[in-house]
């Protein structure tokens, strides 16, 4: 029969899209063994335990817990989800009404700085989670345009860095100077150098990250939150340096941790490789490969396959 | 099985397909297709050397594709009876094996399939299951990663029979492995694939992981589980005995598996929900408990015998908890694992079951079958002038109808349930329902709207399904508008839209037509037939100028007195909102229409008609004669 209760958190959540099925879960945890943040960012991250924590109406606990805020809606668990529930859609709707009540996020997040951006709105077209937005504001008597970066949406993929063309936004630690400078190798006698620009994402097991640190000094690893942060420039820049290759690697088609910047990048370095054709210079130095989450090992064999072609052509 | 071969009673006919079936209860005629062998079963004693002459190799099904076979085979070694075949497929011709057979003479080449019709009294179908095929899962890589098996696989590897007599070995190298993970619920409990728990995979989960402790006790063995489901006697002590033999018990489904190129070692990805961590285990072997599924013919098998199926594609069973072995349709019994998922001892019984069930109609010489049939009015029926019809064999679901141009529909008794489907879809009014007759179910129509019609909510209530809803939200003490006034009928196919014309013309507020949920139906397609006219009544309705709401659809079942409840309250308030007046004029406007509509209740409704059936409805209509006359004068 109808009951007339006040709303719990629990009824909000259910009430929001995707919440209709919240009950369905039968804590299998599928889902946390898909989802690689647990492994690689937080080791509090369960998105079990927050679904559980909803269902029993545990409001401040699923405010704080690390899980509303670090959901990417990869949604790689939602396709293994035996129940079908749209995990990530939950996570919001929680996110949601935790902004609502006031928390924000604990994520370092982009900033834009306002002296240098032109208001072209590149990174709104970008970003994937909708968090760049622009606003209108009077600057010595004139109304301008400026880009605003709403905190409690932005995952800190760096997409909109690598997209500003005014080098207008930076996140600490994945700004332009901070990964062009780590691009440097002291060339050593015959062996081709390469610079692989891994995304935090794409080795699923901690084996493969050992098989990156097993290289000698002329392979140069810089690791960045994701594929699609890859500026082309980098790429040019490294090559401008005279190291002999550049091997980006991001997700696999539909596994990208940031929806879509392994799309992203895979049309960018696509058209760098175009224009390098065009100057004549396109022999394979730049390559992208993505790596899927049942790659294991495959990593070895694309650099050891990128290295042995530039062993070839410089021969 | 040997011994069911050697009975004189008993004939087993293998390599035979059931192609048609006819008759009904007690007198069934079966089509039987017995396919050529290529080898005369009246002179082949089973001794195999066809088969070693045999130089072709195909895969063996029986041992799951792990081992061959040849062109000239018997399914299983314990084959009843031991005949060998002739795979047609993946012969040659080179006759090694007539030859081989020499004197005996028993392969013949010239063999053709045949046909024939026996006659059956009672028929039981035994059909079994599938398991489900875990490649469609990519995340388990099997069939790409060489040591990801499947439970039938490692039962075939560890059989003392099997290919490698007994002795476990890894697929990729046939080294013995040391660490084996079992993973449950492969298929089964995921919405994607089959929503159903397949009952008996924890158990030989179980079963098995002992069984490889006790060939090798160094092995380390984990099951991965949802939960563990062992409600059956003796089931939770075998897996306590498990545990004390230091098999692991792992709560977590794996969203992954990984592989080591090199060494084909695999590696478990999953959540140990208990510890709330992800962990990443190392094995040389996995073993995959897929999901238990409907065979993939169920559906020939289905149309064949005329039974339907329950959601998933199991057979549906007559009433799930008091008739559990018996089909929809008389003389045919369900037995074992194609009713749905069950283990040996649910399968035993359920075989047994059949046997009692079907010996009982061949040992009596009377049949009893409900009262409520339908009955054909010979002079009514349009199908004996000569004119095409059929409307009435269409709407059956069980084809007791037969019609032939030239002669008036047929209803064979022994097949008709009664569900009414026939009498309402008869556009002629040439059939009737014995026990719910049209005289009948309008009898009741209009005494119960006999006062202040328009404050009524009349419902239509299938017997099975909704009027089991009705009585529940009674008994549950549910409030629901004292203004509803519902009637029984045996289904929602017999709820002609004449009745509901009737309803609206007397003045009702409302009107709900309600019965079984789709797939509940306890005539296997009754509910189709109901829900097709209800739909087309609501288009006429709408079309007619009625607000919406005051004609409704529901499907509620027997545990729904709720959903009972709430409609009827929903209902009560749409009468409310569109008030009283409007309720009236409305029914004014379209008097016209419906009475030119409602044909039936001038040819069909007599008195006289209804006083065969039931004194108490003669009284009703008795009572209604006296107050059309009054309101004459």
């Amino acid at each position: 029969m109808e009951s007339n209760h006040p709303l719990t958190f629990a009824d909000q959540v259910r009430a929001m899209p995707g919440g209709e099925h919240l009950d369905l879960c039968y804590s299998c945890g599928t889902c946390v063994s898909k989802c690689m943040i647990q492994q690689k960012l937080e080791p509090e991250y369960n998105p079990r335990r927050l679904l559980r924590m909803v269902m029993m109406d545990m409001r401040e606990e699923a405010f704080n817990s690390p899980t509303t805020w670090l959901c990417s809606a990869c949604d790689l668990c939602y396709p293994a989800c035996p129940q079908q529930i749209h995990i990530s859609d939950v996570i919001e709707a929680v996110k949601n009404l935790a902004v609502e009540a006031g928390y924000s996020t604990p994520l370092e997040t982009v900033e834009v700085d306002e002296a240098r951006c032109s208001g072209c709105a590149i990174c709104v077209m970008t970003c994937p989670y909708e968090a760049p937005h622009l606003i209108e504001k009077e600057v010595n008597g004139v109304m301008d345009r400026f880009s605003e970066v709403d905190a409690e949406n932005c995952m800190g993929c760096g997409m909109c860095v690598a997209a500003c063309p005014m080098g207008a936004i930076a996140r600490p630690g994945v700004s332009n100077a901070e990964i062009s400078s780590q691009i440097d190798i002291k060339t050593q006698n015959s062996s081709p150098s390469l610079v692989v620009f891994i995304c935090d994402w794409c080795l699923r097991v901690d084996a493969d990250l050992e098989i990156l640190e097993s290289y000698p000094d002329n392979v140069r690893v810089i690791h960045i939150p994701c594929s699609g942060r890859i500026d082309p420039q980098m790429a040019l820049i490294a090559l401008n340096s005279g190291i002999d290759g550049v091997l980006v690697c991001g997700c696999a088609p539909g596994e990208c941790h940031y929806q879509r910047g392994n799309y992203v990048s895979s049309c960018k370095l696509s058209l760098l490789d175009k224009m390098l054709g065009q100057m004549d210079l396109a022999n394979g130095q730049v390559r992208f490969v993505q790596l899927g989450t049942q790659d294991r090992g495959r990593i070895r064999h694309e650099i050891d396959g990128m290295l042995v072609q530039l062993l070839q052509e410089a021969s | 099985m040997v011994d069911a071969a050697r009975h004189p009673k008993i004939t087993v006919k293998t390599y035979t397909n059931v192609e048609r079936v006819e008759g009904y209860v007690g007198n069934f005629k079966v089509q039987l297709r017995e396919k050529a062998r290529f080898v005369r079963a009246d002179r082949c004693n089973g001794c195999g050397e066809c088969a070693s002459a045999c130089p072709i190799e195909v895969p063996n099904y029986f041992e799951m594709n792990l081992a061959p076979r040849k062109a000239a085979y018997v399914a299983m070694s314990q084959s009843v009876p031991l005949l060998y075949t002739i795979d047609q497929d993946a012969c040659i011709h080179c006759y090694k094996c007539v030859d081989a057979c020499g004197a005996l003479d028993a392969i013949d080449f010239s063999q053709e399939d045949k046909v024939e019709w026996e006659d059956v009294g009672s028929i039981v179908v035994a059909t079994g299951f599938n398991h489900f095929d875990p490649s469609v899962m990519p995340e388990y890589g099997y069939s790409r990663y060489p040591n990801v098996i499947t439970a039938m696989e490692m039962e075939r590897l560890n059989n003392s029979a099997g290919p490698t007599t007994g002795n476990l070995m890894r697929p990729s190298d046939g080294q013995n492995p040391k660490r084996v993970a079992i993973i449950n619920c492969v298929g089964s409990r995921d919405k994607r694939f089959n929503p159903w728990c397949s009952n008996f995979c924890c158990m030989y989960a179980i079963k098995n992981a002992i069984l490889l402790k006790q060939m090798y006790p160094d092995i380390e063995l984990s099951i991965y589980y949802m939960d563990i489901r062992t409600p059956s006697k003796g089931y939770e002590e075998f897996y306590d005995r498990a545990r004390e033999m230091g098999i692991h018990f792992i709560q977590g489904r794996p969203g992954l598996i990984t592989e080591n190129e090199l060494t084909h070692n695999l590696f478990v990805h999953s959540e140990d929900v208990s510890l709330g961590k992800v962990m990443e285990r190392e094995y040389d072997m996995v073993m995959l408990n897929q999901a238990a599924v409907p065979q993939p013919d169920v559906d020939t098998v289905s149309s064949v015998l005329n039974i339907s199926q329950s959601p998933g594609g199991w057979f549906m069973e007559y009433h799930p908890k008091l008739r559990p072995v018996d089909s929809p349709t008389d003389g045919i019994f369900l037995a074992g694992a194609c009713q749905g998922q069950k283990d040996i001892p649910a399968s035993v019984s359920s075989g047994l079951a059949c046997a009692s069930r079907a010996g009982r109609i061949l040992h009596s010489d009377e049949w009893q079958i409900e009262p409520i049939i339908a009955q054909v009015w010979e002079d009514r029926c349009v199908s004996a002038d000569g004119k095409q019809c059929g409307l009435c064999a269409k709407a059956c679901p069980y084809g007791a109808i037969t019609v032939e141009k030239g002669t008036a529909a047929q209803v064979v008794t022994a097949k008709c349930h009664g569900c009414g489907g026939c009498v309402a879809e008869c556009p002629h009014n040439a059939i009737t329902q014995m026990h719910y007759t049209d005289a009948q179910v309008l009898a009741q129509i209009r005494a119960l709207l006999a006062e202040k019609p328009e404050e009524k909510i009349f419902a239509f209530r299938c017997h099975w399904c909704s009027y089991g809803g009705a009585d529940l939200a009674g008994t549950s003490h549910f409030d629901y508008s004292a203004n509803e006034r519902g009637i029984r009928v045996m289904c929602s196919a017999r709820m002609d839209s004449d009745f509901i014309y009737e309803a609206f013309r007397l003045g009702a507020g409302a009107v709900l037509y309600s019965g079984c949920h789709p797939q509940d139906c306890h005539y296997i397609t009754g509910q189709r037939v109901g829900a097709t006219r209800a739909d087309r009544l609501m288009r006429t309705l709408d079309k007619l100028g009625m607000s919406p709401g005051r004609f409704r659809i529901e499907w509620i079942s027997a545990a729904e007195g709720d959903k009972y409840a709430r409609v009827i309250n929903e209902m009560q308030q749409t009468i409310n909102e569109i008030g009283k007046e409007k309720l009236s004029q409305e029914i004014e406007g379209m008097k016209a229409e419906l009475e030119k509509r409602a044909r039936r209740m001038y040819e069909a409704p007599r008195v006289t008609e209804a006083s065969d059936y039931s004194d108490e409805m003669a009284l009703a209509m008795s009572v209604l004669e006296v107050k059309e006359v009054k309101d004459g004068k």
